[in-house]
């Protein structure tokens, strides 16, 4: 049956097509799935009945009966939507998400709610207030994060793809340290309505799946303008697969970020791995160049600033009054405020909440986030600049693979360093996807990510299918589930 | 290096609406300045001091202001505590 656990989505729509399996089958497959193996790697807060999965299943559309996970900041309607976070651990949506609206017209089922790090805030999933999600590659290894518990039960074969999210390599990271593929859009692509926020300006809905043409039909399913999120963009709906020719486009030019696969820290097995995949490109056609980002070497720090500040903001509607945790001892409403959010938040939130406060505070805005706001424009004008000179840009995703449980714990700024690749894509908002490329001498895989201006979508997808059906990596799965 | 106070980091908390232990000051203070002694960088490149214009695919986007009639309850159930159409809180002006 592992052949229907690792099938493409494709696949399970032939089974359904040719009557080899029925859709409460299919369902009951993946539910099994998770009853067997989950308990390993602990990506699921909640598997839903499978009653309350069917009763709003409308039974057609691109993902007729293929099931999927959900991020838990991402709404589903009368369910609990808890962020991971203590605050939220009651909270019931009262609508969906734009994104798992759409994704139910097409047919698609929602079977559970993925762990991730508490809202969204982390690299390996280790601050969810709940659980452990671990690597199904290295079960001592994290999942990375912050969408851990998304990435991981895609990568075990537990559900064909899962929704996540972005703030600055949330998607990315993970996918890269499960060997899988790994979409972070547009920003704009992907209504954010429904998706609970943490940094606004950066947030987006990403998209994890084994294949490139799986990423491709979920995208197709949700992108698009939302007249509920004023920061869509004015795209209509489209089928990205027709943008998989299994070729590259003719005199597609790449351009190698030196800073990034030169960098300090990067580990060798990851930068023997890229050089092999840059070879792939080459040997289809592509013509390489090495250049340099330098704005890109400022990236973590600008990231830092801004997200703060805007998770500060964020973060201060949860104040016990009108839902979530409310601490019952308190007499005064400042003392409401003040012990409701020491209860319901964790440490990773709390210090974020005060570091945004700080960099926005009258004495320190001018040297931090008026600083950081600028260095945002000057990064977004360098690649500007570079995109009049190559199509798209190829780096590694991580600079290494996945790191074992509380590697950070005495050291967290190396944690948050976590986001140096992937960051500099939220700040300026273009679109990048993972893909793995290989592993490293102990197994662990290894993904790169390529990046494209706004709106790339397509040539993205179009080169990540080109590579992926080029190699086998995608093909490789974890042993024991 | 970035260093803030004991008595910083508790005005911090106050801005926040943190009540902290005492046990997490500390740390909280060590992971505070460490991030922001790294994110002072941006000051390097800031200063190179061009402001360029870029490109950006927002635009502002305007709307009719539609009443759509919600129905509260569903999010009045949310509320850890809530009376007739209203959340309670407790006191917030006291009698001196």
């Amino acid at each position: 049956m592992n052949t229907l656990a690792y099938a493409t989505i494709h696949e399970l729509q032939e089974q359904l097509a040719h009557k080899k399996i029925s859709h409460a089958e299919l369902l009951d497959f993946f539910l099994d799935r998770f009853a067997q193996h989950d308990a390993k790697i602990g990506s699921s807060l909640e598997i839903f009945s499978k009653d309350s999965i069917l009763k709003d299943y409308v039974p057609t559309g691109t993902l007729n009966g293929i099931p999927g996970l959900i991020k838990d900041n991402i709404c589903q309607q009368n369910r609990i939507t808890s962020c991971a976070s203590k605050m939220l651990e009651n909270y019931r949506a009262t609508y969906d998400a734009t994104a798992l609206a759409r994704l139910k017209n097409e047919g698609a089922l929602s079977v559970d709610r993925a762990n991730m790090d508490e809202f969204a805030m982390g690299s390996s999933t280790e601050t969810s207030a709940f659980q452990k999600t671990r690597n199904p590659w290295n079960l001592d290894c994290v999942p990375g994060g912050s969408s851990g518990g998304s990435i991981a039960a895609v990568a075990a074969g537990l559900i064909p793809w899962s929704l996540g999210s972005e703030t600055g390599g949330s998607v990315r990271q993970p996918a890269a340290f499960c060997g899988i593929v790994g979409l972070k859009p547009t920003y704009g692509l992907i209504s954010r309505y429904g998706l609970i926020a943490y940094a606004s300006s950066f947030d987006q809905i990403g998209i994890a799946t084994r294949t490139v043409h799986d990423n491709a039909m979920v995208l197709s399913a949700i992108a698009g303008v939302d007249p509920k999120d004023s920061t869509t963009l004015m795209v209509e709906k489209k089928d990205y697969t027709q943008a998989l020719k299994g070729t590259i486009k003719p005199g597609l030019k790449i351009g190698i970020i030196d800073n990034a696969l030169n960098a300090e820290g990067v580990d060798s097995h990851v930068h023997s791995a890229i050089l092999s995949a840059i070879k792939e490109f080459e040997k289809m056609g592509a013509s390489v160049r090495t250049l340099s980002l330098p704005s890109m070497d400022y990236g973590a720090a600008i990231y830092f600033i801004l997200s703060r500040a805007e998770a500060a903001s964020n973060l201060a509607r949860f104040d016990g009054v009108r839902y979530g945790l409310r601490d019952k001892e308190a007499h005064s409403l400042l003392q409401l405020y003040e012990k409701s959010r020491k209860a319901g938040f964790g440490k990773e939130v709390k210090a974020r909440i005060m570091i945004g406060n700080y960099v926005l505070s009258v004495g320190h805005a001018a040297e931090f986030y008026n600083n950081a706001k600028i260095a945002q424009q000057m990064m977004r004008h360098e690649f500007d600049q570079i995109f009049k000179q190559v199509d798209i840009l190829i780096s590694p995703t991580t600079p290494t693979t996945a790191f074992k449980f509380g590697a950070f714990d005495n050291n967290k700024l190396q944690m948050d360093l976590q986001d140096y690749f992937t960051c500099s894509m939220n700040i300026t908002g273009i679109p990048a996807i993972s893909i793995p490329c290989g592993f490293s001498d102990d197994q662990m895989p290894i993904g790169f990510q390529l990046i494209g201006p706004h709106l790339s979508e397509e040539l993205l997808m179009q080169t990540a299918y080109a590579y992926e059906q080029k190699t086998v990596w995608h093909t490789k799965h974890p042993v024991g589930f | 290096m970035q260093k803030i106070s004991k008595e910083e980091l508790l005005s911090l908390a106050r801005l926040s609406r943190l009540e902290l232990d005492e046990g997490e000051v500390n740390s909280l203070m060590h992971q505070i300045e460490a991030v922001l002694s790294y994110a002072q960088r941006v000051q390097e490149i800031a200063q190179k001091g061009i402001r360029p214009s870029v490109s950006t695919k927002n635009s502002n986007v305007m709307r009719e202001d539609v009443v759509i009639p919600t129905d509260s309850s569903p999010i009045l159930e949310q509320a850890p505590e809530s009376e007739q159409h209203y959340f309670v809180v407790p006191v917030i002006l006291e009698n001196n």
